[in-house]
């Protein structure tokens, strides 16, 4: 019996020798990453996949733009354990790529030490703020609360049982809490303008521990809200959020609104509720960057990238003309700031 | 009673290659060569220096909530909780770690150590109380208690054990005299974790309380009509479980982390079950079981840079392995009614 079994698994690991395959379609092809001429990037994944549909994925689609841009390489690694971080951005910094994108606001220690230990290597840190600026260290940054405040403004004008929520990553990583509290202040000054007395907006946030990808608490924490009477909800915690998104979805004449990247497209099942969704744009920021490290213009500090409303694709037609002009007359006020988000930083 | 050690090697061992060889099939399916990624998996694992001091640094916590689960399994109890326990323990030895100022490193380790043993015990005992005196099933109790832990640890770290003036939920980093030094490039702590080994395994075999322990994992009745008290010796082995398990926080903390930062100790506990049963519930067994899923561990990474499969192949190949480790004995319990090598009385107690 077992000499049978190890005479069929021989067989078929011979077979599936062949079966080894490789495909890389950049300019530059990974082999040549120690060289000069080479120009290689390399993207550390906070915990959650790559194709988490906002954060993550915005990061890996903005790094391969850069990559196509610029002619070079382009290539991820998954964490899946935060004590990891360190190997992860090693493994790249090992093997002479030029530039690693450590993505999230938990590795910002990793990258700092990172960026020490291999001062010819430039690091971009998605959503790590830096305090002390490090030659060769650049923080991506954005304005969530400008996002957020823009998403919960729509939502206080476009609400009609004044309850309105948000199903939130954990409140330990700032981004995710200016998202927050932008939108609570947002529902509040549309609430404000329209002289109507609406219950302060619900934060609702994960624990810690798995709060970016954790669904099912997402999902769930939606339709307790939505039993509640809210009728728009923001969704915004990676994996969580979109565990939000579908939950509302189901639901006729609830709306949602996502979160970092245009959900519309990336989280197509989200569609029947998805008004907007407050970006961070995370890919364009990072595709500047990249291109910035190529021809040297890239410093160390903080480099702030843009926030935005999506657009509202299919509700276009379903939201008063009205709303979108003040929407849309809002929109600059906010992002240069003559209208503060009142988001403590 | 017979027990020949070679098969009791030989279902882990051809457990683990069938693994394998499935793992290879969905590798495979990916487009990559099986064959080249378990040759960079065992090659980063076991093959360099720097690859065996990551790979002991890994099976350390490994190797002690796989006694934790062990030596439960061993008195018939399903320790679900290792990874509860181990987070009380990582918690309680960080403050240990950061609160007590200017101790000299042979005091403060074995302090911190202690706080870890205690509050892992502590998680546990409650499942063993529970379990003795109402009968409530441990697995039920543990799987619950996690939650509770977990959501407790969260709540001291982002609160009252907040390292201050930064955002992060996390304990302040524990003083240097809390430091588990490395030797030879080797944690210290995978010393400590062999001898707990070694202990449990004299303990099973050549004590008094191990012989009361063996004897209500194999028949409670009959350990009751020996004279044995089963309540307490069902107590002591949670007990026993929890403070090894919270030790193996303990020492993750003080080798590793060097904090307590939420999810910093994930799975670990979990993986420690599939330890335990892949070295069938021997203590020494759970040795090279440790030192084998450290390396998958250690090697994920690399795995990942070289190869490009799914960071997911390695838990899909322990979750492979458990399931082949385990489908001989069910099957073995089913077909014969008497109690040869069964490392747990199931659902019937």
């Amino acid at each position: 019996m077992l000499k049978r079994l190890a005479a069929i698994a021989a067989a078929l690991s011979l077979a599936l020798f062949g079966l080894a395959a490789c495909s890389s379609d950049s300019a530059t092809s990974e082999a040549d990453c120690g060289s000069e001429s080479a120009f290689c990037i390399g993207l550390v994944t906070d915990t959650g996949k790559v194709d988490d549909k906002s954060f993550n994925q915005s990061a890996w689609e903005g790094a391969q733009a850069g990559a196509t841009a610029v002619g070079g390489f382009a290539k991820y690694i998954e964490t899946v354990d935060p004590k990891d971080y360190a190997t992860n951005i090693g493994q790249f910094a090992e093997n002479g790529y030029n530039v690693i994108i450590g993505v999230g606001f938990l590795m910002a220690e990793a990258m700092s030490t990172a960026a020490a230990q291999y001062p010819d290597i430039k690091f971009i840190g998605v959503d790590q703020f830096q305090g002390a600026a490090v030659p060769n260290l650049t923080g991506l940054v954005f304005p969530e609360d400008k996002a957020g405040f823009l998403a919960g403004y729509l939502s206080g004008q476009i609400t009609t049982s004044g309850k309105t929520g948000a199903v939130l990553g954990t409140d330990t990583v700032p981004p995710v809490r200016y998202f927050g509290e932008g939108f609570r202040n947002g529902v509040a000054y549309a609430a404000n303008e329209l002289g109507k007395d609406y219950p302060e907006t619900k934060l609702v946030y994960h624990a810690p521990d798995n709060a970016f990808n954790d669904p099912a608490w997402g999902g769930a924490t939606a339709k307790q809200m939505l039993s509640q009477g809210f009728d728009v909800i923001f969704g915004a915690g990676g994996n969580t959020g979109n565990g939000a998104l579908l939950q509302i979805a189901q639901t006729p004449g609830a709306y949602c609104i996502g979160v970092d990247a245009d959900q519309w497209g990336t989280l197509p099942e989200a569609q029947p509720c998805l008004v907007t969704s407050a970006m961070k744009l995370i890919d364009k920021g990072v595709a500047a960057l990249i291109e910035a490290a190529k021809d040297g213009s890239i410093a160390g500090g903080n480099f702030f990238g843009e926030v935005g409303l999506a657009p509202y694709h299919d509700f276009d037609s379903k939201i008063a003309q009205e709303i979108k002009d003040k929407v849309a007359a809002l929109t600059p006020q906010v992002l240069d700031g003559s209208v503060p988000t009142g988001v403590k930083l | 009673m017979k027990r020949l050690p070679l098969s009791g090697v030989l279902i882990p061992l051809l457990s683990v290659l069938v693994a394998m060889f499935f793992g290879g099939i969905m590798i495979a399916v990916q487009g990559i060569n099986p064959l080249y990624t378990y040759e960079v998996l065992f090659e980063t694992a076991f093959l360099s220096f720097d690859g065996i001091s990551v790979t002991l640094a890994k099976a350390t916590p490994l190797i002690l909530s796989g006694l934790a689960v062990a030596i439960c399994l061993r008195a018939g109890l399903f320790n679900i909780g290792a990874q509860g326990q181990l987070i009380s323990g990582a918690l309680a030895s960080a403050w240990a770690g950061y609160y007590f100022v200017g101790l000299p490193k042979l005091i403060h380790i074995p302090l911190a150590l202690l706080f870890g043993a205690t509050f892992g015990a502590l998680a546990a005992f409650i499942a063993g109380a529970l379990k003795a005196y109402r009968g409530v099933h441990e697995v039920i109790t543990t799987i619950m208690l996690n939650s509770m832990v977990i959501a407790i640890a969260d709540y001291l770290a982002s609160t009252p054990f907040k390292e201050p003036d930064q955002p992060l939920t996390r304990t302040p980093a524990i003083q240097d005299s809390a430091r588990i030094p490395d030797i030879f490039g080797i944690p210290f702590g995978f010393f400590i974790a062999i001898a707990f080994s070694i202990a449990l395994w004299w303990l099973l075999r050549n004590t008094t309380t191990g012989f009361r322990i063996e004897t209500i994992g194999r028949n409670r009745n009959a350990g009751w009509y020996a004279g044995i008290s089963v309540k307490r010796v069902t107590i002591l082995s949670m007990l026993v479980g929890g403070s090894i398990a919270g030790i193996a926080g303990a020492i993750e903390t003080l080798s590793i982390t060097g904090r307590f930062e939420p999810a910093f100790n994930a799975g670990l506990g979990f993986d420690g079950i599939t330890v335990a049963l892949l070295g069938r519930g021997n203590p020494l067994g759970v040795i090279p079981a440790a030192i084998l899923i450290g390396g998958m561990r250690a090697a994920g990474s690399t795995v990942q840079f070289k190869t490009g499969v799914s960071p997911e192949i390695v838990d899909l190949l322990l979750a492979l392995i458990l399931f082949f480790v385990t489908a001989p004995l069910l099957a073995r319990l089913l077909k014969r009614r008497h109690e040869n090598v069964a490392i747990t009385s199931g659902w019937s107690n």
